[in-house]
């Protein structure tokens, strides 16, 4: 009895899921490199109410929310005139080792060397293959090129590789701005020839302000008008208990 | 025993139902491409009275009401900008076809993905169809041209959940344009829902209220007739 006490609850918690998603996209506005998230919904099965037969009515279960995985559109080229920034152009992702000893992609391009003279990104993963700076090199004569070339007082010490996956969508986050290879994601390849790389700029996060609050508007909305079809339900059932005084 | 019992017990699991099928309309008030539905009742059958001593027929009387169809409206609803290369929508009548595993299914639902092996899947992962039923491979740009995909008219459409929908294919005669960049919204509409929902609401009231006065007429019969105070 009363189904649709069910399938109310599940679209509430699919649109939660999709709040959820909103609140991380808003939070990360002024991360470097940050794609936002890519939620979808979808209905649930339809069964058999009332009447056994075959082609009698049906009625839905409700929705659920569908993880599409991230957005990788393009964000925008902040110029910082740090020598060691470098922000992607195109499809593709730096390959970094992070701490924790993991390969892992990331298009977080604000690098710094380390006290090994290593170039790593802001939370210490270190670029793959290393880039190792001699002692004493400070940014003003360090260049990096459109492919990734690395120069230090003209000298090549290196060069930045960019890979690319056949489907981004099904990278794993790992945190810190990083991603992880899954098999639903397919091997890294080197990235497209149009992808290349700008020196002394970061490349911002994706995440529209705008469209972000429309979708957290829209998701308070049907959240609230689902709620209200629970408390009709509810309502219901207490008439349906009234029949017998 | 009096048959109105039964008639209004009958309207009110019909409500019952009704509800349901707005709560799946308000639950997918954001799932792109839902199709909204609504519930169609109809008299159980008719029962012809006549007077036991005379034969004269007294008239005829619903016996009990029921959900006939919930029927879906699948016409076309506006487009929305997502900017998604991968979102595609289609304006006007037709859908996409999907290779699922128990078949071919469609859907306008066209928010998609990038298979491992480069092609064009839905959400769950099934491949989408493009021109004479082949499946579509992503460009390196990460793109695929709407006009690749297939766009099919259907008979008797029916939704199988998942987004998808079941039917005959019945070619491309009349079928929309694609649009890349763009989802189809949600045909429910939250207005006709929530006015549905409380009137619905109220019918059912309203058949409580009916079994309330058989009871207490059937009360009185059995307690008040042949009383000589009464």
């Amino acid at each position: 009895m009363l189904e649709g006490l069910n399938s109310a609850a599940a679209g509430m918690a699919a649109q939660q899921q999709r709040l959820d998603a909103v609140s991380n996209d808003l939070a990360n506005a002024n991360t470097t490199g940050y794609k936002r998230v890519r939620v979808g919904f979808r209905d649930l099965v339809y069964t058999q109410t009332g009447r056994s037969s075959a082609e009698g009515p049906r009625t839905g279960a409700g929705s659920a929310a569908v993880d599409a995985g991230r957005a990788f559109a393009q964000g925008v080229l902040q110029r910082t005139d740090q020598p060691f920034d470098v922000a992607i152009q195109g499809e593709g992702f730096l390959r970094v080792k992070l701490p924790d000893g993991r390969q892992a992609l990331t298009r977080d391009g604000s690098l710094r060397p380390d006290g090994s003279g290593k170039l790593v990104t802001s939370t210490g993963a270190v670029v793959q293959p290393p880039v190792t700076f001699p002692e004493g090199a400070d940014g003003s004569n360090v260049s990096i090129g459109p492919d990734g070339t690395v120069l230090s007082s003209g000298r090549q010490i290196g060069r930045i590789e960019v890979v690319s996956v056949r489907s981004p969508q099904k990278l794993q986050p790992a945190g810190d701005n990083a991603f992880v290879v899954t098999p639903e994601s397919g091997n890294t390849r080197p990235a497209p020839a149009a992808t290349t790389l700008a020196q002394g700029a970061l490349e911002a996060s994706n995440v529209d302000m705008a469209d972000a609050m429309v979708s957290m508007i829209e998701s308070q909305r049907a959240f609230q008008l689902t709620s209200k079809a629970i408390q009709t339900q509810d309502q219901m059932w207490e008439i349906a208990n009234g029949v017998k005084r | 025993m009096d048959r109105g019992l039964y008639i209004a017990a009958s309207g009110m699991l019909s409500e019952q139902i009704r509800q349901d099928q707005i709560a799946n309309d308000l639950a997918n008030a954001a799932t792109p491409g839902y199709k909204s539905d609504r519930t169609a009742q109809r008299e159980f059958g008719d029962l012809l009275l006549a007077n036991r001593a005379t034969g004269q027929v007294v008239g005829s009387q619903s016996t009990a009401v029921q959900v006939d169809t919930i029927e879906t409206d699948f016409t076309p609803k506006p487009s929305r900008e997502t900017g998604e290369p991968l979102d595609f929508a289609i304006t006007g009548e037709g859908f996409f076809g999907v290779r699922t595993g128990q078949g071919v299914r469609y859907t306008r639902n066209g928010q998609f993905t990038v298979s491992p092996q480069g092609l064009l899947v839905t959400a769950s992962g099934d491949p989408v169809l493009g021109r004479g039923g082949r499946t579509v491979r992503v460009g390196d740009d990460g793109r695929v041209d709407p006009r690749a995909l297939e766009v099919v008219a259907l008979e008797n459409p029916r939704k199988e959940g998942d987004n998808l929908v079941t039917g005959t294919p019945a070619g491309a005669a009349g079928t929309g344009q694609v649009r890349a960049g763009a989802l189809e919204v949600s045909g429910s509409d939250a207005a006709r829902s929530m006015v549905d929902m409380i009137a619905s609401l109220r019918a059912f009231e309203a058949g409580q209220r009916v079994i309330h006065t058989i009871d207490e007429t059937l009360g009185k019969a059995s307690t008040q007739v042949g009383s000589v105070t009464g």
